[in-house]
């Protein structure tokens, strides 16, 4: 097909022509013929491309004169039809296809890489031809050329080679690693871009880079890969990693980064196996998010999956097997020092307390080691015209606590199909995640006990029974508590894709994005009868936060809890791409729609209990009997689960450069939501970029030191309608008790939220400038961004006087929070022989966050607020933190230990300057240090020696404090006969009634190295007509760690509201062994 | 020109076809709109609740500690460092509260709530529901509601800012006890002509007109320290206008205890006014909203004796000096405390515990500390600030657990399966308007219906003791009296302030400031309302 390439009408124009050109591309000389004579050019924009630069001097000449002097020496001819000129290739003569037939060989060869190891997939072209092959699975290729003529062998990645054909028949071609060309093209919203004209800040992670290990997590892949992206992950199988990404933006809820995945906005990342990605890109500044507007406040990820490549079937398959141990726990007393301790202190255990053991209750709740495993097979391939790959990935994580553990199964297929001379495009990628997560209910509580219990007590009693000393407060067997309770959740991930993407004149392409999330979680809980009937009236531990601990009252006989919630997102974006060149300038730009609709919360929950055996758990309701106990409630749980959302954008995005040294970038995006004030639904997230490539000025060509050099500057404003209830705007009533109406507890029914009709847009407004830069012919390459970031109308639940709204908090915009940091990423390889090399990169970031102010004009509680309360005994209202204007989120806010008085006790900086031993909350409190780290750091380094390869990875994170929590709890030694005590307490008083008071005494520096990873590979030189990669590997995570932190790990929660606070909440910290391989066929 | 406008026309017209849609509203169709709730009676009950459920709310923890814990009724001391909780305890004991305290915190935001909920119901009701007597009388119910929610922060806070309409973001400054007062009076007098005065199931849990008038009584009794200005005959006359219906009569002594038990309820003939508890009752609330006293008042070891299905928490007593008081054993009140030797339920077995020495005693220095120690549990009269006088702890052993007298006037419930209660508890009953109304004309007011002080007195007396009559009534001799009939229902501060006994030194407190009959504005109150004015003395 033909299509129409240059049209220009003119309905009377002279059919004489004049025309003066030299060299001129044969494109220009179309254009202005078409102009004198009103005729259309048309030509296929791949044919004109073989098109010889004219000269021509013609004056006053006819229409086919003109055309057989632009005609002359090129390998077109031409019909003309009715107004139109259609060119096309010559056709050969048969003595042209003769001698090319005599001339002809048959070329055969391999293309491997530096390191010997066969390529796949290289595309071999002759030069100046159409005519390309590519390499099959073992690097070969057959290609039939003439001699003299130039084959290019080309291959992402990898520099372009070029091999001039002479006697040879069969080539061995090896192409270089291009260290720049690696991350040649970033994925941006809508588009791709190549990395040489971005003018935003974006950081790509290729699949090669992505951690290694037994993780199952999208946020524990980058931890420490991009600069600024602030990740922390326990050793649970089934808590993500929060992430947190130039510093917390927000104080509402949602504060981690969005994700795109192949182009769908808001995918559950648990639905993409890492053994499927291609790669990660991490938008940070605004101008490359603000293309996502609302959503985009806290950075964005756009994560790439691998797709088919043409030419023969691939199929591969990756695995490992992992073992993982507990890499730290609390130093608790064992029975020896305890009773050396109380001896000492002329005290002793209850004979209940004491049986003459030494357990430790640690390690009784954990396994001593767990496995993982993981295998992901794949195949792939492709024609001229279509291509697909399916995987299917299968992951066993069994996490170190007692009856938590992960299963997953993730099916994907991802099929492209061109057709209409490759004009038109479908896609269709389907993938469906199946998880199975088993967890342990109360589980804080169950660590906490683990922590706390005495060691001279034993597991069980001697008729086998658990032991229980339920005379002691909150006191319970950690080991009975797992084993008397089933938690578990299903959830299934759907994530369906089909593109349409039309090829249309001047260089438009249209794209139609319909994409279908659906996530399915089904939930169980359980607690057995021996559960109900010892643990009633337990407290839960929640992590800290803005809540309390809470009762659990539980119904008699088990109880089990069911829930069933389904969320869909539907979601249609169309826009339409140009990309056109004028001479030296190039313009694209993006044009588009975005349609998406939410449901959440779409099930049912139900709470009963009364059953008649154990053995049934969860699964069959029908045999309860909840009526029989007249104080339990058949509970249907929270109130206003299901909401529905909606979001509508516009949105265009316009980069131009001049060539390709001046950058420009401008995008606008017009956002609706549902969930605003009616009056405030729409915002406008506008963003404009600029970057200039200092190393393409002549000044700079020839430069020894400085071989690339890129300026860039940007601002924009992104949005986030996210992280509170979809009818937050609007009155609404809900389920506020139940209470004593004419003999019998109703409903009581009313407003559940305060209405606010302002409510509008959170906006977080990034201003980043940044350079990259290469040095010494591209050795060491790297980027410098420093940014601000100015979150304003943040979106809080503010305390509100309850006397106005009696829900005591309302939804509304007011507060401002600031984050400035700097970024720095350096690569180099400093050694590069033919045996060995060794790569190396450091990234580096540094934040400082600070709220700037927490008001409203119309509600002041939002400023000063305390909150984190770990609740220990006898320091029920004792906070941790404050919400404070000036000072940034997480600041530490508690007493300040003043060493102790003359009677042994400790004492505190009262708020008067006095010392006292009866500090008072609030009133004596200081500010004392704040959990956001000054530093953090990655750093990885590259071996490669003959056909091994070793990678090590350093991760830290510098300058910031913990408030150890646990450690104050365990610090009691006035109670030591009651719960168990740290070692370290050993020579504290007992006398000291104050020991365990939260204050600076248990504030400790977070800052911490770790050799984050090791990983260990041969990769065989396979002669073999199936296998065409081998590759073992060995690797280990949490090697060892530097760090003066006393408690299980300095990596403590870093996202949310409450970061730095360890309660006895971490899931320990694993190290990891595992073997894997990676083969192909 | 015609293909050049097909070609643009084709994706400019595909954009603007899907690009059109920008509707942006979703409809709500799982929720309770103001569109759909409430419309018919059912709904207007269902939409009074709130405000029902909030009052619930604290009343049986942090406004009962606010109210005891600051006198000598009720003495909270720490157990080896628990329940210290910030010196929450020690403070309100020892008088020396701050404005960050916990409770004094909690009583602010309980009211204040009680008192926005009765705002926007109110103004929810008055729009939705078609006018007429059941209209004027639900509306009239939970304004005494916030009439009595005002009362409480009058009592324990003097000065407060007035809000009684929804929505009103308005600055709302303090105003003056007096000012706040006259308030109150009025509100409760505009209620008053659309109140019920059937006292029924229906009713109970509800305000009333004799609700109305208790309150009322309260408010004039205690007038000229709030106001300055004595209203004894006002408080008679509300006494009166209770005390002639006949609609209550006070219980026998045969039934005095169980007035309190948890299967108290609707037929219990002394509840004027009473919040119904069941431990199957929801909330949504920041408070507890559940009675949690066995939680408190229980002794650790007595949970079998009383065969409740929990651990209580802790330990709270009264102070010698309150159980002074209790000095007639002929008087049935005698039995809501748990004294000295403790005995199974059938009163001969002996309730016994095994432990060590140490344990036991946590000073023992004897030779054999882990030696095991059974005794038979003993409550001791005395509180011995043994774990340090300073952090304000009786110690962490059998001793200490079994310290102080405990009040089991709130009847553990072994029913319940947990250590929320069934036992409503009352706010006004008909023996404070006995008291009230004798305490009144013994002030100085004028007797009505032939009652004096006296007869009054002895009329109350009559159904609580086998003693004889009393020949003559005091101020001193009624406020014991009022000690014994009202001990554990939260009304002991506004005793001892009325009676200038607040400042007396009583336990451990020695501080004689007056600025102390009131609490202070709490800090987190004046984070939400700039405009509020701290009290005198803080």
């Amino acid at each position: 097909m033909t299509i129409a390439l240059l049209q220009v009408s003119a309905a009377s124009v002279a059919q004489r022509i004049n025309l003066d050109r030299k060299n001129a591309p044969l494109k220009s000389v179309f254009t202005e013929l078409s102009k004198q004579t009103g005729f259309d050019f048309l030509i296929d924009a791949k044919t004109l491309e073989r098109a010889k630069p004219v000269t021509v001097v013609l004056k006053n000449v006819s229409l086919e004169e003109a055309l057989e002097s632009c005609f002359k020496d090129q390998p077109f001819e031409y019909t003309i039809d009715d107004k139109s000129v259609v060119v096309k290739d010559k056709e050969k003569s048969i003595y042209e296809r003769v001698k090319e037939y005599i001339n002809a060989v048959i070329i055969t060869g391999t293309v491997v890489d530096d390191k010997g190891m066969p390529l796949p997939g290289v595309t071999v072209q002759i030069k100046g031809s159409a005519k390309t092959t590519t390499t099959s699975n073992n690097g070969s290729f057959s290609i039939s050329v003439n001699k003299g003529e130039i084959l290019v062998f080309r291959f992402i990645g990898f520099q372009i080679k070029e091999v001039a054909i002479g006697e040879q028949t069969n080539l061995k071609v090896t192409l270089a690693e291009d260290q720049q060309q690696l991350s040649e093209v970033a994925v941006i919203g809508y588009g791709k871009q190549s990395r040489a004209t971005l003018s935003s800040a974006v950081s790509t992670v290729s699949s090669k880079e992505l951690n290694k290990g037994a993780i199952t997590d999208v946020g524990q892949l980058l931890q420490g890969k991009v600069p600024g992206l602030n990740v922390t992950a326990s050793g649970d199988p089934n808590k993500t990693a929060a992430v947190v990404l130039r510093g917390a933006s927000t104080l509402n809820s949602s504060q981690g980064p969005f994700y795109v995945v192949d182009g769908v906005p808001g995918v559950d990342i648990a639905a993409i196996a890492p053994d499927d990605i291609a790669s990660i890109d991490v938008l940070k500044d605004a101008a490359a998010t603000a293309i996502y507007g609302n959503r985009a406040a806290n950075g964005v990820i756009m994560v790439t999956t691998k797709k088919g490549k043409k030419g023969q079937l691939q199929i591969a398959y990756n695995g490992y097997v992992g073992q993982e141990k507990v890499a730290s726990q609390l130093d608790m007393m064992d029975a020896t020092e305890l009773r050396a301790f109380l001896t000492k202190n002329n005290q002793a255990l209850t004979p209940i307390n004491d049986v003459g053991a030494d357990t430790d209750w640690q390690k009784s709740i954990e396994k001593n080691s767990a496995i993982s495993h993981n295998h992901n097979l794949s195949f792939n391939g492709g024609t001229d015209h279509s291509s697909y790959y399916a995987s299917l990935n299968y992951v066993k994580k069994d996490g170190i606590i007692q009856n938590t553990g992960l299963e997953r199964v993730i099916g994907r297929l991802a099929m492209e199909q061109s057709a209409f001379n490759d004009k038109l495009k479908f896609s269709l990628s389907v993938t469906n995640s199946n998880s199975d997560a088993q967890d342990v209910p109360n589980r804080n509580v169950v660590l906490l006990q683990s922590a706390l219990h005495l060691p001279t007590s034993a597991i069980t009693n001697a008729d086998g029974s658990y032991f229980e000393n339920l005379s002691v407060d909150g006191y319970y067997n950690p080991v009975a508590m797992l084993n008397h309770s089933q938690m578990n959740t299903k959830t299934n991930n759907l994530v369906a894709n089909f593109n349409t993407q039309v090829k249309l004149p001047f260089g438009l392409t249209y794209n139609l994005n319909l994409s279908y999330l659906n996530s399915t979680a089904l939930r169980g809980e359980y607690y057995d009868s021996y559960y109900t009937s010892t643990y009633n009236g337990l407290y839960s531990n929640p992590d800290p936060g803005m809540g309390y601990h809470s009762q659990q009252s539980f119904g008699t006989n088990g109880q089990a809890t069911r829930s069933s919630l389904q969320n869909v997102n539907k979601i249609v974006e169309t826009f339409i791409n140009w990309d056109k060149k004028f001479g030296d300038h190039a313009l694209n730009a993006v044009l588009g729609y975005s349609w998406q609709n939410n449901t959440i919360g779409d099930g049912f929950q139900a709470t009963t209990s009364n059953f008649p055996v154990d053995n049934i758990g969860y699964n069959n309701f029908a045999l309860s009997n909840p009526y029989a106990n007249p104080s339990f409630q058949v509970n249907f749980g929270a109130d206003g689960v299901y909401q529905e959302t909606r979001l509508i954008s516009d949105f265009a995005r316009l980069n131009y450069n001049y060539k390709e040294k001046y950058l420009l970038q401008a995008s606008v995006r017009r956002d609706g939501s549902s969930v605003f004030g009616a009056d405030h639904q729409w915002g406008y997230f506008p963003s404009v970029g600029a970057a200039w490539r200092i190393s393409q000025e002549s000044f700079l060509q020839g430069a020894t030191v400085v071989s690339d050099l890129k300026l860039r500057a940007s601002y924009g404003v992104t949005g986030n309608s996210s992280g509170f209830n979809a009818y937050t705007a609007q009155s609404i009533s809900g389920s506020l008790g139940t209470y004593y109406n004419n003999g019998s507890y109703i409903a009581a029914l009313g407003p559940t939220q305060a209405s606010n009709s302002d409510l509008q847009w959170e906006k977080t407004a990034t201003a980043n400038i940044g350079l990259d830069f290469g040095l010494f012919k591209g050795k060491v390459t790297g980027s410098l961004d420093v940014y601000d970031k100015k979150t304003t109308g943040m979106i809080y639940s503010y305390s509100v006087d309850p006397i106005l709204v009696p829900t005591g908090t309302i939804v509304a915009n007011g507060g401002s929070m600031s984050n400035k940091g700097i970024e720095l990423t350096i690569s180099t390889t400093p050694v590069r022989t033919t045996n060995f090399s060794w790569s190396t990169s450091v990234n580096l970031a540094h934040n400082k966050n600070k709220i700037t102010s927490l008001s409203n004009p119309l509600f002041s509680g939002g400023d000063s607020v305390l909150y984190s309360f770990p609740e220990g005994l006898g320091q029920s209202s004792h906070s941790l933190q404050i919400l404070k204007e000036g000072k940034p989120l997480g600041q530490f806010f508690s007493l300040i230990y003043a060493g102790k008085d003359a009677n042994g006790v400790s004492q505190f900086l009262g708020g008067d300057g006095n010392l006292t031993t009866t500090p008072s909350i609030g009133t004596d409190y200081h500010y004392i240090g704040s959990a956001q780290p000054k530093l953090l750091l990655g750093w990885s380094n590259d071996f490669h020696y003959k056909n091994w390869d070793l990678n090590v990875f350093f991760r830290g994170v510098f300058g910031n404090k913990i408030f150890n929590a646990t450690r104050a709890d365990l610090f009691r030694p006035n109670t030591a006969t009651l719960t168990n005590i740290l070692s370290d307490a050993a020579n504290e008083s007992v006398a000291d009634y104050n020991a365990y008071q939260y204050s600076s005494r248990f504030v400790e520096s977070g800052s911490y190295l770790r050799l984050d990873n090791a990983t260990l590979a041969y990769n065989f030189k396979v002669k073999s007509k199936y296998f065409k990669v081998l590759r073992l590997y060995t690797s280990s995570n949490n090697v060892f760690i530097i760090t003066k932190y006393t408690g299980v790990d300095p990596e403590i929660n870093q996202g949310g509201i409450s970061p730095g606070v360890d309660y006895n909440n971490f899931y320990p910290k694993t190290r990891t062994f595992l073997l894997g391989a990676n083969v192909t066929f | 020109m015609n293909k050049t406008l097909r070609n643009i026309t084709l994706p400019v017209a595909l954009i603007l076809s899907l690009g059109a849609c920008h509707k942006i509203e979703v409809p709500i169709k799982t929720e309770l709109t103001p569109e759909v709730f409430p419309q018919n009676t059912d709904q207007y009950a269902q939409a009074a609740g709130p405000v029902y459920v909030a009052l619930r709310g604290n009343y049986s923890v942090e406004h009962f500690f606010l109210q005891s814990a600051s006198t000598d009724e009720v003495i909270f001391p720490a157990f080896g460092g628990n329940w210290y909780n910030g010196g929450q305890f020690q403070q309100l004991h020892y008088h020396n509260w701050t404005q960050d305290h916990s409770d004094v915190s909690a009583e602010w935001y309980w009211t204040s709530t009680i008192i926005g909920l009765v705002n926007q119901t109110m103004a929810t009701l008055e729009q939705v529901e078609p006018a007429g007597a059941a209209k004027d009388k639900d509306l009239a119910e939970i304004r005494m509601v916030r009439a009595l929610a005002y009362f409480y922060q009058m009592d324990s806070f003097g000065n407060v800012p007035i809000v009684d309409v929804a929505g009103d973001y308005s600055s709302h400054p303090t105003k003056p006890r007096a000012e706040v007062f006259n308030y109150i009076e009025s509100e409760i007098k505009a209620a008053l002509p659309s109140l019920s005065t059937t006292i029924s199931q229906a009713t109970y849990g509800k305000p009333t007109k004799f609700m109305a008038y208790a309150l009322l009584a309260k408010m004039y009794l205690n007038a000229q320290y709030y106001t300055g200005t004595e209203r004894w005959n006002d408080c008679i006359a509300a006494c009166d206008n209770v005390i002639t219906p006949g609609a209550f009569t006070l219980a026998p002594i045969s039934t005095y205890l169980q007035m309190f038990y948890p299967t108290n309820g609707p037929s219990t003939p002394e509840f004027i006014f009473a919040i119904p508890y069941a431990p199957s009752a929801v909330n949504s609330f920041p408070f507890r909203s559940q009675n949690l006293h066995q939680r408190y008042d229980l002794p650790r070891r007595l949970v079998s004796k009383y065969a409740v299905n929990f651990t209580p928490d802790a330990s709270i007593s009264t102070l010698p000096s309150y159980y002074a008081n209790f000095n007639d054993v002929n008087d049935i009140r005698n039995k809501q405390w748990l004294t000295g030797l403790q005995f199974q339920a059938d009163g001969v077995t002996p309730v016994n515990y095994t432990t060590t020495n140490q344990s036991y005693n946590q000073n023992y220095s004897g030779a054999n500390p882990t030696g095991s120690i059974t005794y038979q549990v003993t409550l001791t009269p005395n509180i011995e600030l043994r774990g340090g006088v300073a952090n304000f702890d009786v110690g962490n052993d059998e001793l200490a657990w079994n310290m102080g007298y405990h009040n089991i006037k709130f009847y553990p419930d072994a029913s319940s399966s947990n250590r929320d209660m069934n036992n409503d508890i009352p706010v006004f009953r008909y023996a404070d308007i006995i008291l009230m109304k004798a305490e009144a004309i013994l002030r100085g007011g004028t007797p009505t219906l032939g009652a004096t002080p006296l007869s009054l007195v002895n009329q109350l007396r009559a159904q609580r003791s086998s003693s004889a009559a009393w020949t003559s009534v005091t101020l001193e001799t009624l406020y014991a009296e009022r000690c014994r009939e009202f001990a554990w229902e939260s009304w002991h501060r506004n005793d001892m302030i009325r009676f200038g006994k607040f400042e007396a030194a009583y336990g451990f407190k020695t501080n004689t400031d007056p600025n102390k009959r009131i609490f202070p504005i709490p800090t987190t109150a004046m984070r939400l309302n700039k405009d509020l004015v701290q009290n005198p003395g803080y």
